[in-house]
């Protein structure tokens, strides 16, 4: 099983 | 299936991407906005969706299986969700 999660991440830069 | 696999799309031109080992960093210019691509396939697709007629031509290129088209298509909406990637319209925005 692959997950969205597994493929990208989003970081906040505040 | 998800309908993204039929459209094409294309990176936003206000994103940079910079190589890193366990993928790449996407950075958007305008919304400021930074986020890992953690996989090297994932980068690949990335890269083919200009070229691309649709998702899946992109997914193909970049050798990902079938069974991981649906993962890799909520990926992309995650990356649209920021405006990282668009989908493509016959007008291109023209160079200046």
């Amino acid at each position: 099983e692959l997950a969205a999660e597994d493929l990208i991440e989003e970081v906040s830069i505040d | 299936m998800d309908a993204l696999l039929g459209e094409p799309w294309t990176l936003s031109p206000s994103v940079a991407l910079r190589p890193e080992p366990f993928g790449a960093l996407a950075y958007h210019f305008g919304n400021r906005k930074l986020t890992f691509l953690k996989r090297p396939e994932l980068v690949t697709v990335v890269r083919a969706l200009a070229a691309a007629p649709d998702v899946r031509t992109a997914l193909e290129t970049a050798g990902v299986p079938a069974s991981q088209h649906a993962a890799y298509a909520a990926a992309l909406r995650g990356l649209a969700a920021t405006d990282m990637i668009r989908p493509r319209t016959t007008v291109q925005e023209a160079p200046r």
